[in-house]
């Protein structure tokens, strides 16, 4: 397992280095475009972390680049609370996004969450570019992490509760276990995981009008996960 | 009181109506004047021709009567007796009526009359008196024939009017009338740069960013505007200069904030570690407000649909996932779905501000949602504003702080501050936001304790 780190600033670049391959990651670190090309040709990745603020080629032409070499995961590091940014980035087909400054420890649970799904046997991992999930009326947008209700109103998701859901979305009518949701939710929530995952569900399931006594869209299943039960459709 | 009312209604505020009053007594007295001098000088006129009628009458009917002999007298009494208008009596002495004597300048004005009419100078009367006049429409002329004896003639004499017809006055009424509305057109027009100009100066208080008032008009006026745009040129680029300075150094400080966030991961002492990244994190917390406020609150964002109620109901599980001490007196109340075209994330920023202000000095949050007065609805828009309630039940704010509460980086007293307090830009965020969007933010404190911060948003 091999990752590719993009930043200028050499501290921050030899530090997250040394942090990740702590918890066996191997990591080569690059600080602009020119240099992450040269790598690109010689090496082999599973991941790209990506800087969006790079001197020279900016980090959102080289995601774009990369994204039209192969669809490798790309985790974007944006400039903190700059939502166009990030939104642009995802649209471009970015997976995932942490601002700067980031947590680390939350960085590695991003990093691992985004490979786990990019390397889910058989699981066709949501197209990056797709603009829009449809779903019983409902609509995610993967692009701008929001969910549209039948009306075309945006209702709110907190930041597990849209990772969550998009995990389900993405593999619809299959079940989730506990263990690959916790995965989902960790870095993200506060307090016990396990407890998160039941409060994020029964959340979801009030925003999207499901019945919790009998719920028809996200449905438990016995001995620990959950499934959503409805055909999506791609655009 | 209703002396002061009196006087409040004959002055008024407004400078438009204090000009349009002035003027318009103005022209009201030259208008009477005007209207006065006319008067008088037609009844003066009146009044000349007037005697010179009576005394063309008054003598000829002498005249008829001098010339005939004294025994046909009678019969040509009798003949006069027919003219309209007119009583002719002989008597031994003047005519004693209920009249009074004539005034002095008319009696004047008609024996200078007589005068003039021509006749041979034996037969004139010796005497002339008069009886009555114009005010009274009868006057009664006694003459003394030259062989004794009084003739009385007594004429009906019409007052002299001050105008020929109504028409006159008709006329006159409008003239004024379209003086009057001229003066109140021209007092409007010119006094509006004023009230412009207010309201410019009231709108850059609110947003540095207002638009520029028109430099048109009288020169004057455009020299006015032009200046007020130039002073708020100059405070929006000092407004700008210090933002962009906060702004860089919220930039310049991500990269070192990021590097000892690295760091700490290699400290040994778990508890240091976990101290260190706490600080980190509350120093995060600083710069990513200072950024937020420094951006401009309108932002890029586009403007989307978005379910209000359900916003708001995902800002208070997010504070309860944030502080769980808190999550039981966090509460909803409103209804279930309120759809309202806005920019999602910027409204979301200034409502969670003001939920953790709640949770941070109250310990809890109750965030009430009105949506607009149902009468206010048209072809299935709303229109008019909902209003947004967040309460706590914490000390509150002394009254006098209740305005300075808004100002950047003011924060609470450090009796009400918990430990982890944040930079003092929530609320100015909050109302930067809710201003950019048309709306609001107040403070007041409850009857029964705590603050209540009210957001009107119009939709």
């Amino acid at each position: 397992m091999r990752i590719l780190v993009v930043d200028d600033d050499r501290e921050i670049r030899d530090l997250l280095a040394r942090f990740l391959e702590r918890h066996r990651i191997r990591v080569t670190a690059v600080r602009d475009g020119r240099e992450a090309r040269r790598a690109w040709t010689n090496g082999h990745f599973q991941l790209v972390v990506l800087d969006l603020m790079l001197p020279g080629e900016t980090g959102l032409d080289l995601a774009r680049w990369m994204r039209s070499q192969s669809d490798i995961p790309i985790v974007m590091l944006t400039a903190m609370g700059e939502e166009t940014d990030r939104i642009i980035g995802l649209e471009l087909g970015a997976d995932d996004y942490m601002p700067k400054p980031f947590n680390p420890r939350e960085l590695l649970a991003r990093i691992r969450a985004v490979l786990r799904r990019a390397g889910d046997a058989g699981d066709r991992r949501t197209d990056p570019t797709a603009r829009a999930l449809l779903f019983n009326g409902w609509t995610l947008e993967p692009g701008r992490r929001r969910l549209l209700n039948p009306e075309g109103a945006e209702v709110a998701l907190t930041g597990g509760e849209y990772d969550l859901l998009l995990a389900l979305v993405e593999r619809a009518n299959r079940v989730l276990t506990r263990d690959m949701l916790l995965d989902l939710l960790r870095g993200r929530q506060a307090g016990p995981f396990d407890r998160a995952i039941d409060v994020a569900v029964s959340r979801l399931r009030r925003k999207l009008e499901d019945d919790g006594r009998n719920a028809q869209l996200i449905k438990t299943v016995r001995g620990g996960g959950y499934v959503l039960a409805a055909t999506v459709e791609r655009r | 009181m209703r002396f002061r009312l009196w006087r409040l209604h004959l002055w008024p505020r407004s400078l438009a109506a204090r000009t349009a009053v002035v003027l318009l007594l103005g022209l009201a007295v030259v208008q009477a004047a005007g209207l006065t001098i006319h008067a008088l000088d037609r009844m003066e006129l009146l009044r000349l021709a007037q005697a010179r009628e009576v005394a063309a009458r008054v003598m000829s009917v002498y005249r008829n009567l001098v010339n005939v002999d004294a025994d046909q007298r009678a019969a040509a009494l009798a003949d006069m007796r027919r003219l309209p208008g007119v009583e002719v009596a002989l008597s031994d002495s003047p005519a004693i009526s209920d009249l009074p004597p004539t005034a002095q300048p008319e009696r004047q004005l008609l024996r200078v009359s007589m005068n003039l009419v021509p006749m041979p100078g034996p037969l004139r009367p010796h005497d002339i008196q008069m009886l009555g006049g114009p005010f009274w429409h009868r006057l009664t002329v006694s003459l003394r024939l030259p062989e004794g004896g009084w003739l009385n003639v007594t004429l009906h004499v019409e007052p002299p009017s001050p105008w020929h017809s109504p028409d006159f006055l008709i006329a006159f009424a409008l003239m004024t009338a379209a003086a009057a509305l001229l003066t109140l057109w021209a007092v409007r027009r010119l006094t509006r740069p004023v009230s412009t100009l207010a309201r410019a100066a009231e709108a850059l208080g609110r947003d540095v960013n207002a638009p520029p008032l028109p430099e048109d008009g009288p020169l004057e006026v455009a020299a006015a505007a032009a200046a007020f745009n130039t002073m708020a040129a100059r405070i929006r680029r000092f407004v700008q200069d210090r933002t962009e300075l906060l702004t860089a150094i919220g930039h310049d400080l991500r990269t070192p904030i990021t590097r000892l966030k690295l760091r700490a991961e290699f400290m040994e002492d778990d508890e240091q570690r976990r101290k260190m990244l706490l600080d980190l994190d509350e120093l995060e917390a600083m710069v990513s407000a200072t950024l937020a406020f420094g951006r401009d609150a309108k932002s890029t964002e586009p403007v989307s649909a978005l379910d209000l109620a359900e916003l708001l109901r995902t800002i208070l599980d997010e504070a309860g996932d944030a502080w769980p001490e808190a999550a039981e007196k966090l509460r909803y109340d409103g209804p279930g779905h309120l759809t309202v075209q806005t920019r999602p994330l910027a409204l979301k920023r200034a409502l969670a501000n003001l939920v953790a202000n709640a949770v941070n000095y109250g310990g809890g949050a109750l965030v009430r949602l009105t949506p607009p007065a149902p009468g206010t609805s048209q072809g299935g828009m709303s229109h008019g504003a909902l209003t947004i309630e967040v309460e706590d039940d914490g000390p509150g704010i002394p009254p006098q702080e209740l305005d300075r509460a808004f100002e950047p980086f003011h924060r609470g007293e450090p009796s009400r501050n918990r430990e982890t307090g944040g930079v003092g830009l929530g609320l100015p965020i909050a109302r930067n936001i809710f201003r950019a969007h048309g709306g609001d933010v107040t403070l007041a404190n409850r009857p029964s304790g705590g603050l209540r911060a009210t957001v009107t948003l119009p939709v």
